[in-house]
């Protein structure tokens, strides 16, 4: 019973360690990247995997009771409330920002930018076909 | 087993703290306003940490509910601020375009005046 109670430490403490970590490369992320819209990539990541990691090391801790299924349920709601936020915020940025062309390029009408791919598609094979030959 | 429990609750209890201050700067410093927000919606995601850590430090269950709770409001309260200031935004610019048209009519009949 001892060596079980033993695992259990140990299994929930690494799970929230990795937790904490994600956090701090999280915390890393938003002061190195140097655009909202960069930035939201990195807390995006703390929302859905640095939450999952705490909570769920935190159920190893509580063991099988109602406890864990609320923290279950807080994780499953996170999962779906993060990129609704995420989209709009994006939103908000990309509508009242009036000089977004100095940070990322952008396209007006959508076939653009899908002739533009398909080419970038045409090239690399065409690259990818010469080195084979 | 009680100490080594209580000494790592209290542990990471504090490093989150100390990197809530980090948000924190974060949220006074971002320049544009979706960085504010940006920076608060993950101090409530560290917040709803804490107060899980806490319901098992001081072993209340109900701590979890409020967690629960703090989680639907933070949601909300991202959604509602951004619809908000977008619908601001387009209101005042609506505002800026028609006085400026006002101005270009105003000028053209001068013109034709004289």
């Amino acid at each position: 019973m001892e060596i079980l109670e033993w695992i259990k430490l140990i299994t929930g403490g690494a799970f929230l360690l990795c937790g904490l970590l994600i956090f701090l490369i999280e915390l890393y992320g938003i002061f190195h990247l140097g655009y909202v819209l960069n930035r939201m990539h990195a807390a995006a990541m703390g929302d859905t995997l640095g939450i999952s990691f705490s909570l769920i090391g935190l159920m190893i801790f509580t063991g099988l009771n109602f406890t864990t299924l609320k923290m279950g349920l807080i994780v499953i709601f996170l999962w779906f409330a993060s990129p609704v936020s995420s989209h709009l915020l994006a939103r908000l940025e990309v509508s009242t920002n009036e000089n977004l062309e100095n940070h990322c390029k952008v396209y007006e009408n959508l076939e653009e930018l899908e002739a533009e791919l398909k080419q970038e598609r045409i090239d690399e094979e065409k690259e990818a076909g010469g080195e084979e030959v | 087993m009680e100490t080594i429990y209580q000494g790592m609750y209290i542990t990471v209890l504090i490093i989150l703290a100390l990197m809530l201050f980090a948000c924190l700067i974060r949220a006074v410093k971002g320049p544009r306003i979706a960085d504010r927000i940006v920076a608060v919606n993950m101090m409530g995601t560290m917040v709803m940490v804490m107060i899980a850590v806490l319901s098992l430090m001081l072993k209340e269950g109900f701590l979890v509910d409020i967690c629960l709770i703090y989680a639907m409001v933070s949601f909300l309260a991202v959604i509602v601020i951004s619809k908000v200031y977008i619908g601001v935004y387009e209101e005042k610019r609506h505002n800026h375009e028609s006085k400026n048209k006002e101005i270009d009519v105003k000028g053209e009949e001068t013109h034709g005046n004289t």
